[in-house]
């Protein structure tokens, strides 16, 4: 993301438009500052992510088996 | 769950294959976690054949059948059937010939964008096929996922971010 696409990604996640989609979510309980973080990312960065995220939920689980 | 290997290996084999469900929300920008990998893949002979051979060092075998269940991921398997849950070397897989609110793989693919994972290229369903798709399976966790998905997209046009 350039600074002015960050900037407005910001405006946007703090300000959601009054009855916009973004509102909704909000509404809904959706922390929009998390689409800071993941916007940041490349795809790539995402995918290691998601990928890191699976370990982490396969890990608790065979914890929570013990 | 290995999805950039995944991804590559799919690629090296010159699977032809649209990434889909959790993961294609995940590489488009949403917070969603998934512990498998969905793909739409073409039904053409030749692609399934490709498929097969893809995956066949990574032993595929259906997820939560019995162990000793006879199951081969051949052409002819897949040939004869549509949608496959497998569980691989590279974590679980998912194979669908068709994705509900979409269709068969030319749609799909119509609704995908193009996204740079690792040194691949590959496809990868847009945020609004994405949302189409959740609209028609339906399910609780589905429409669950609805408005994080149409807020990112509403940011990401108004951004312009990829």
């Amino acid at each position: 993301m350039t600074q002015d696409q960050e900037k407005t990604v910001l405006d946007l996640v703090t300000n959601p438009p009054l009855g916009s989609d973004l509102a909704k979510a909000k509404e809904f309980g959706i922390d929009l500052t998390l689409f800071i973080a993941t916007l940041r990312r490349t795809p790539t960065e995402r995918a290691r992510s998601l990928s890191e995220g699976a370990r982490i939920f396969q890990v608790a689980k065979q914890i929570q088996r013990k | 769950m290995k999805l950039e290997e995944t991804i590559r290996i799919l690629y090296d084999a010159d699977v032809e294959f649209v990434v889909i469900g959790g993961a294609a929300m995940g590489l488009q920008g949403s917070a969603y976690l998934t512990k498998d990998i969905d793909f739409c893949y073409a039904r053409t002979p030749a692609n399934i054949e490709r498929l097969a051979n893809a995956l066949q060092p990574f032993h595929p075998v259906l997820r939560g059948a019995p162990a000793d269940l006879p199951f081969r991921f051949d052409a002819k398997t897949i040939a004869q059937g549509l949608n496959f849950t497998l569980s691989t070397d590279l974590g679980d897989l998912d194979f669908l010939g068709e994705v509900s609110g979409l269709g068969s793989f030319q749609e799909v693919l119509a609704e995908s964008d193009v996204r740079t994972v690792g040194v691949v290229d590959c496809r990868v369903l847009s945020l609004e096929g994405l949302i189409k798709s959740k609209i028609a399976a339906g399910r609780p966790r589905d429409l669950y996922v609805l408005p994080e998905l149409r807020g990112l997209s509403q940011v990401k046009k108004k951004a312009g971010v990829e």
